[in-house]
């Protein structure tokens, strides 16, 4: 097989818009269909809303379809069958794949899947890997903790399928990924942003090892947070580590959904062969089609058969991208990819904030290391925002670096923060995902 | 070879059906194999491939 060809699917990824569209639409009609032929929460979702799968012919109609919420699912599983509820589409024994989300936002979700669905799982990460350079002559190294989580389960069978070695790095710590990295020459790995930089850190701090001269890594895909496509973010980890760094983003009830081509043109390509997105005004909920225009993600699975995710309420700010983009790819681009959550851009001082905002202040400020927290609350009846940040290893001055970050954080986002500067090593650490966005305003 | 000109669309056409023989002779197996699981399960599995070549070739049913 020729492995410089630049598309995983040739076909898919340089159709047509209108090909892409009929597509979209022949899928997006037969996902319904199948939904309320088999699932009861969607049949009743969609009678209650006077729908029927034949009602919708055209792109148009695609938004008489109800929303799906994440609150909703956590109410469906209550229900039989076990553990799964009423928005399962298939007997259980053809359930091959037991994952569940997080909670970072409440209650665990659950998620089936069928060995169809994983092999479309790992599909969808084959052609973002592929599109960020993977190859067979790979060797792939996974830090993460093997278990319960998606994260980068289906990166690893996609590798497999692309035909890369893989070696799982799961029930190792930090130091011993790093030294099996080394051993093993391995090319390429896989984490989120902050646990990137994390073992840029340990390596450093703890190996005396500087993972851009002394480790092989060319190419490194992150996942579970926004920081890749964070420009100073992304510019820390590529200086850290000498390799080119891509984002991809998914969700555990969605799939693997965008990810950033080796163009790195600082958006992200919508698979729009495998979903439908769809961008909605964040108060009004009307329809966004045109370019630039922010919103909130509202995104179908497209050929996702167990547990369908239909029109599934994201609540990810995106936007879409107006030019083509050089790699030659006809997916629709969303610059700056995941630019923050709805229920993280918030209003303070009457001002929208999004947390990414800070975090693209902060790394990109000499003398400051990658970690930081912030803490919205009130103090009487006014929004105040404490910034917690810590010094670079090495660094001590941390008067002019304070001045400096007020100035840079007013200009670029409208507003005052008390900010504490602490010793370097001082703020925690995440392996997985960082919660560095605190909201205590409404907290009784 | 570009996929969306008409040679490709026959080069697809052409794998398109080749699949669909693939699917059938995994189905039969799938079928005349309820009492032996080493067939039957390796069989499911051909057809959950099948069925990704399927969506990867636009082929899938409607």
């Amino acid at each position: 097989m020729n492995d410089d060809v630049p598309f995983w699917n040739p076909y898919l990824e340089t159709m047509s818009r209108e090909e892409l569209e009929t597509l979209q639409l022949k899928k997006f009609r037969r996902i319904v269909k199948w939904a309320y032929e088999k699932s009861r929460f969607h049949r009743s979702l969609y009678d209650a809303a006077g729908l029927r799968p034949e009602d919708i012919r055209t792109m148009e109609d695609v938004r008489k379809v109800p929303k799906v919420e994440k609150s909703m699912m956590r109410d469906i599983q209550r229900k039989d069958p076990f553990p799964y509820g009423d928005a399962l589409c298939v007997p259980l024994d053809e359930v091959v794949e037991f994952r569940q989300t997080s909670g970072t936002t409440g209650q665990p979700v659950y998620q089936p899947d069928t060995w169809q669905d994983w092999e479309w799982w790992s599909e969808c990460w084959a052609t973002l890997l592929w599109a960020q350079g993977y190859r067979p002559r790979d060797r792939v190294f996974l830090p993460f903790g093997y278990n319960i989580f998606v994260a980068f389960w289906a990166g690893h069978y996609a590798c497999e399928k692309i035909g890369c070695e893989i070696v799982p790095g799961g029930v190792l710590d930090t130091k011993a990924r790093l030294l099996k990295m080394q051993e093993v020459r391995a090319t390429a790995m896989m984490a989120t942003p902050t646990y990137v930089l994390g073992m840029a850190e340990v390596a450093t701090k703890k190996l005396s090892l500087d993972p851009a001269r002394e480790l092989g890594i060319r190419r490194i895909t992150c996942a579970g947070e926004p920081g890749a496509l964070v420009p100073s973010t992304k510019r820390r980890m590529e200086q850290a580590w000498g390799a080119k760094v891509y984002d991809h983003t998914g969700a555990t009830e969605i799939g693997a959904w965008g990810f950033e081509c080796s163009a790195q043109p600082g958006a992200l390509h919508v698979n729009e062969a495998m979903f439908l997105a769809e961008i909605e005004d964040l108060d009004t909920g009307e329809a966004i089609t045109e370019p630039g225009r922010t919103g909130k993600l509202v995104i179908t699975a497209l050929d996702r058969i167990a547990q369908p995710c239909i029109r599934f309420d994201s609540k990810d700010i995106v936007k879409f991208g107006v030019d083509p983009c050089d790699c030659g790819r006809t997916y629709r681009l969303m610059p700056g990819g995941v630019v923050g959550r709805a229920d993280d851009i918030t209003k303070v001082k009457g001002v929208l904030l999004a947390p990414s905002a800070i975090e693209d202040v902060v790394r990109s400020m000499p003398g400051l290391g990658d970690e930081y927290e912030v803490t919205v609350e009130k103090r009487g009846d006014v929004d105040h925002i404490l910034l917690r940040v810590e010094l670079a290893q090495g660094t001590t001055d941390s008067k002019s670096v304070t001045e400096a970050l007020a100035t840079e954080l007013r200009v670029k986002t409208n507003l005052g923060y008390e900010i504490q500067v602490h010793p370097y090593g001082s703020l925690p650490r995440y392996e997985m995902k960082a919660k560095r966005f605190k909201d205590l305003r409404y907290i009784g | 070879m570009k996929q969306n000109d008409m040679a490709g669309r026959l080069h697809l056409s052409l794998m398109s059906s080749k699949v669909e023989q693939l699917k059938e002779a995994a189905e039969w197996l799938r079928v005349h194999s309820e009492e032996f699981p080493a067939v039957n399960r390796n069989a499911k599995r051909i057809l959950a491939s099948v069925a990704m070549l399927q969506i990867n070739l636009g082929a899938d049913e409607a």
